[in-house]
């Protein structure tokens, strides 16, 4: 199903204004991300700062951790690891999901349904455990791209059945009966399917992938210390958070608060998987 | 002699949808036994009206208004009633009236079942009762099957059976029988006004078209905008005396008499079928190959019902299927020796003209549309393609719309038009015309058919159509190749073909575009016309051969 | 509808062969170090292996990896049932509750809220609640907890898991019937039927209820790899010893025999859930009929 709802005018506005919500969501993460040195009171991964696992307060508005680390600051430098790694990943898996379905629909039949039961196979790994297949084969230094890889086979199958459904529409049929060519029908479908869901592709990449490499650095495949991501920090946090809640609650709040502006971006059409 | 019994009296229905008035002060008391025709554009209020009838006050519209069913008292229009006489309700097989995941007998026994309060097995059987009076309807077994499995006449069978085992008072049927082919239509129409003279119950028939209008006749309101314009019977409004609104109506009425005799044109050949032979599904059968040359500005239609190959001769012409044997030429070129590319170069000058739903992709807009053929065949510059499509849109009268309305939030009427501006700028050598007027309402049909006439007269292309029914073959065409099981039944230009057609094939598809008091010598109805030849000699009265014998 | 099964048996067919070639793969990973050749030598030499059912020792028990897998399996499989259970009895009303009109967007909004919780998040959450909320004992070991409430006898203290696992596949659940309420909220037939006489209950639970079943079954291969996920997860932090917890195990100690084969039956668990799914959700959400 394409991004054009068949919603009512009310519809299409709550679409319209969740979507502005997430984008907006994501641009004032980004500019946090960008000044996370400016805002951050302490530098990454800097202990001692003060007392050791101190609730919050004025001193210390979300705490310290076990190392007497400043949660805030802490937090500030977890969510601009895990963004400035989830962006490469999110691009990795549009290129060899959404953009690769599409384009692989069009090809020649064997070989596009060679692709799709590619795809199948690998989509029919949990996506987690083919994230920690990947970095266990490469190094965790390609954690972003482990990520983005695992998040690929769905999408490269949801944009594949789309796709090859358009090109074989009876519409198609009746433009190729006068003379349309294929790469005219091949612009129709990157102006109004691609174009037009392809921001929403992007975000949903974008959450996907941000929960896949949370969950490797929390399984501890994912950054090593001093560079602390969100997953890792959740992860250490785990012998003490249940009598020092803040310092799980935070990072994990950073961390729901980024994905879930990038699933409202990705807007609230019930045909594509949250 | 008693009077017939009171079945309905509305008295100053009103109806808001979306705060608007749908329906305005509508009155109609209807007896036992009498047939009542609403005629409308889309947006006349009859939909609303029939939602009211039928929901008896469940359909969430802000109603005023009293409505009395059978000898009840009169209640509120707006409030839930049960009515204390059975209502059956009969819907059209193109507008999906059933769920097409469940088999259409478990669905229809269902709604006869609940109509009359009995087990599922009672209706049934009550339904399997239904079908067996009427030779033309599908067996019960058959219904097994879903409704997409089912050709939409099998289905608007099934529906009329199920309607008509409810044994109902009232019968509200909601064009049910438009888009169907003549002769399945009618074959319909015949058999409800049957039931209904034998039965006594009340029928009220929102039609889309006038043909099963002109078939059922009746006592007919003319609707508009939510507000009755006249009322009156159906042949004193259809011979003209009547409203002005409802005279340009009742423009859609068949007419088959035959048409002013054009002039044999020498233009260039467009088309030429050299002994073509269609693809047949069991291949067992010989064929007999067609030949035949279409020239620029001339017109053929291929006239046959579904099954009778006229869509699998296009496909082969213009080199979508592959040819048995023949040769076909498009503009002089023999598209056998042509690649798939130069063939799809060919084509370019062709232009479909599809009364289908799925003709035009939905994700488009209205001007990308009307743009696509100029940008992705000529590429013009931005400026040059504004005004071609400026032009064409002026010239359907779509230019007022919004360029980025979707064509998928356009109704039927819109799309149709769109793809008539889509033809005007691709210049066309060919035109394709499929079932232009499908599920079209009268007006509409008349203002499409305005527009292929004047679409022919202005660019001058061929006009290749494709059609069941003769009404269109007559507007458009001038010479008729008639169909039947993929076979060539009879040919000849349209004039000679509508006066003495020679086939059975033929006089059944004549008689089935309309009934026969419609072409007395009294009744006479403008028609759209392409300009007749000076000198040539004037129109001759028709009458139809109908059912064997002449009126 | 043979046809149909013929078909789907074949994609079965091939997507088993195709994860038993990746599972063969993985196990030959090892060898790639040594080159391109090696490696191909290795995977048909591995190929021949798993054919033969022999997938070598695992080297974090030193048992074989068949003894490993069926000690482990049974542990995964259980929480994989549980938690299909719990995502059914969460999933569905709340899938049925805000599945019409309104109430949809309403629901879209939620849904977006609840699926931004990544399941480990959720997890520990649940872990959070239960001990300081509901004061459950909680038993910490070297790498995680168990969590055994007092008043329950349910070896392992399955329940957290079990929840975790079911509210993330709750969200897969609900989510495949809004998709299928929102085809069929504007579809002309309802409408209609309702005009032809039926009540809204019974098109409700006639019709309607046999496509939200047909929806969920045609969804069981996404469904079955959302719960494997989420049950590698709760694995994980409730340190539980099933076959997700081996597969993470291996590939960071690279045992990559082990991983292959686990890899093989997770692979072949989703696609014949996805096989089953299909063909059982064919006759009631095809508009064409069996015959």
């Amino acid at each position: 199903m394409s991004a054009i709802g068949t919603g009512g005018i009310a519809d299409s506005r709550v679409q319209d204004i969740c979507r502005a919500i997430g984008w907006i969501g994501l641009g004032l993460v980004a500019v946090t991300v960008s000044l996370s040195d400016l805002l951050a009171a302490a530098p990454a991964d800097a202990t001692g700062i003060g007392p050791l696992l101190s609730p919050p307060s004025t001193a210390f508005q979300l705490g310290t951790d076990i190392l007497g680390r400043d949660m805030l600051s802490e937090t500030l430098h977890g969510l601009t690891a895990t963004v400035r790694t989830a962006l490469p990943a999110s691009i990795i898996a549009l290129s060899f999901g959404a953009l690769a379905g599409f384009s692989a629909a069009r090809m020649p039949a064997p070989l596009a349904f060679g692709l799709r039961w590619l795809a199948d196979i690998f989509a029919a790994l949990p996506t987690l455990l083919l994230a920690v297949l990947i970095v266990g084969l490469t190094a965790r230094s390609w954690l972003g791209v482990a990520a983005g890889l695992a998040a690929t086979p769905y999408g490269f199958v949801h944009a594949f059945d789309r796709a090859r459904r358009d090109a074989y529409a009876a519409h198609a049929e009746y433009a190729r009966a006068t003379g349309l060519s294929r790469t005219a029908l091949l612009r129709r479908d990157l102006v109004y399917e691609f174009r037009a869901v392809l921001s929403a592709s992007a975000a949903r990449a974008l959450a996907s992938v941000t929960i896949i490499l949370s969950t490797l650095s929390f399984f501890g495949f994912g950054a090593e210390p001093p560079q602390r991501d969100l997953g890792l920090m959740i992860a250490a946090s785990r012998p003490y958070f249940l009598h020092a809640w803040w310092t799980a609650a935070y990072p994990a709040l950073a961390l729901m608060t980024f994905i879930l502006f990038a699933r409202l971006a990705a807007g609230l059409e019930e045909s594509e998987p949250p | 002699m008693n009077a017939p019994r009171r079945i309905l009296e509305i008295r100053d229905l009103s109806v808001a949808r979306g705060g608007k008035a749908a329906l305005d002060s509508f009155s109609l008391a209807l007896d036992a036994g009498e047939t009542v025709l609403l005629l409308g554009e889309a947006d006349s209020g009859k939909d609303e009206l029939l939602e009211v009838l039928c929901r008896a006050g469940e359909s969430g519209y802000a109603a005023g208004g009293t409505i009395a069913f059978g000898d009840g008292t009169a209640m509120p229009a707006g409030r839930r009633t049960v009515p204390p006489l059975r209502i059956a309700y009969l819907g059209n097989p193109f507008l999906a009236p059933l769920n097409p995941y469940a088999s259409t007998v478990s669905q229809l026994a269902r709604i006869v079942a609940q109509k009359q309060v009995a087990p599922a097995s009672t209706g049934r059987e009550e339904l399997r009762a239904a079908l067996d009076r009427f030779a033309a309807a599908p067996s019960l077994a058959s219904l097994a099957r879903k409704p997409r499995e089912l050709r939409a006449a099998q289905l608007a069978w099934a529906l009329l059976a199920c309607a008509l085992a409810q044994r109902p008072d009232l019968l509200i049927a909601d064009q049910s029988f438009a888009g169907l082919d003549p002769t399945a239509s009618q074959a319909l129409a015949e058999a409800l006004a049957e039931e209904q003279k034998h039965e006594g119950f009340a029928l009220i028939y929102a039609a889309q078209g006038l043909l099963t209008a002109a078939r059922l006749r009746g006592r007919t309101i003319v609707m508009r905008r939510g507000k009755v314009v006249e009322e009156g019977d159906f042949e004193k409004l259809a011979a003209g005396q009547c409203h002005a609104y409802t005279r340009t109506l009742f423009q859609a009425l068949p007419c088959l008499s035959p048409p002013s005799a054009r002039g044999a044109a020498r233009a260039e050949p467009v088309l030429q079928v050299q002994g073509l032979v269609v693809q047949s599904r069991n291949r067992r059968d010989a064929r007999d190959g067609i030949t035949f040359e279409l020239r620029r500005s001339a017109s053929l239609a291929l006239v046959g019902e579904e099954g009778s190959g006229r869509h699998a001769l296009v496909q082969a012409m213009i080199g979508l299927s592959p040819l048995r044997s023949g040769r076909v030429a498009l503009d002089q070129v023999d598209i056998s020796l042509l690649s798939p590319r130069m063939a799809s170069r060919l084509r370019r000058r062709i232009a479909f003209i599809a009364g289908a739903e799925e003709a035009l992709d939905p994700r488009m807009t209205l001007w990308d549309v009307v743009d696509e053929p100029l940008r992705a065949h000529l590429r013009l510059p931005r400026a040059v393609v504004a005004g071609h499509r400026e032009n064409a849109l002026k010239r359907v009268g779509l230019f007022s719309h919004e360029g980025r309305t979707r064509v998928g939030a356009l109704c039927a009427f819109d799309k149709r038009r769109l793809q008539v501006a889509r033809a005007i700028v691709s210049a066309p050598i060919l035109v394709i015309i499929d079932e232009p007027l499908r599920g079209l309402d009268a007006m509409a049909q008349t203002i499409m058919l305005e527009l292929l006439v004047e679409l022919r007269k202005q660019e001058g292309p061929a006009f290749l159509i494709v059609t069941a029914d003769f009404r269109v073959a007559r507007a458009l065409a001038d010479d008729v190749m008639v169909l039947k099981d993929r076979k060539l039944v009879e040919r000849g230009s349209a004039a000679q073909i509508l006066r003495a057609p020679k086939d059975a094939e033929t006089r059944r598809l004549l008689s089935a575009a309309g009934p026969g008091w419609l072409y007395l010598p009294s009744f006479r109805a403008p028609q759209p016309d392409a300009a007749a030849v000076p000198g040539a000699p004037a129109e001759t009265t028709f009458l139809p051969f109908q059912a064997g014998k002449m009126l | 509808m043979l046809r149909f099964i013929a078909y789907e048996g074949g994609r079965l067919v091939l997507g088993l062969v195709g994860a038993a070639f990746l599972a063969a793969a993985v196990a030959s990973a090892g060898h790639l170090r040594d080159g391109v050749f090696p490696f191909f030598v290795a995977w048909g030499e591995r190929i021949g292996a798993f054919a033969a059912l022999r997938f070598g020792d695992c080297a974090i028990s030193g048992s074989p990896i068949l003894t490993e897998l069926s000690n482990r399996l049974p542990v995964t499989g259980e929480l994989v049932v549980q938690g299909a259970v719990a995502a059914l009895l969460i999933g569905v009303p709340v899938g049925f509750a805000f599945a019409f009109d309104g109430a949809r967007r309403v629901a879209a909004l939620l849904v977006r809220l609840f699926s931004a919780v990544p399941t480990f998040c959720l997890a520990l959450a649940l872990s959070y609640l239960a001990t300081n909320q509901l004061h459950w004992h909680a038993q910490h070991d070297a790498e995680g907890w168990l969590y055994a409430p007092r008043f329950l006898l349910q070896p392992g203290g399955a329940l957290l898991p079990v929840l975790t696992i079911g509210l993330a596949g709750a969200a897969a659940i609900q989510a495949a019937l809004r998709r299928v309420a929102e085809n069929i909220a504007e579809a002309p037939w309802r409408n209609q039927m309702r005009r032809m006489g039926l009540s809204r209950w019974e098109i409700e639970w006639n019709l309607c209820l046999p496509l939200f079943l047909g929806a969920l079954l045609a969804h069981l291969g996404e469904l079955a790899v959302a719960l494997l996920s989420a049950t590698a997860v709760a694995e994980w932090v409730f340190s539980l010893p099933g076959a997700a917890d081996l597969f993470v195990k291996s590939i960071a100690l690279q045992d990559w025999s082990a991983a292959g084969a686990v890899l093989f039956v997770f692979a072949g668990l989703t696609l014949a859930a996805a096989f089953a799914g299909r063909c059982t959700a064919q006759p009631l959400t095809s508009p064409f009929s069996l015959s």
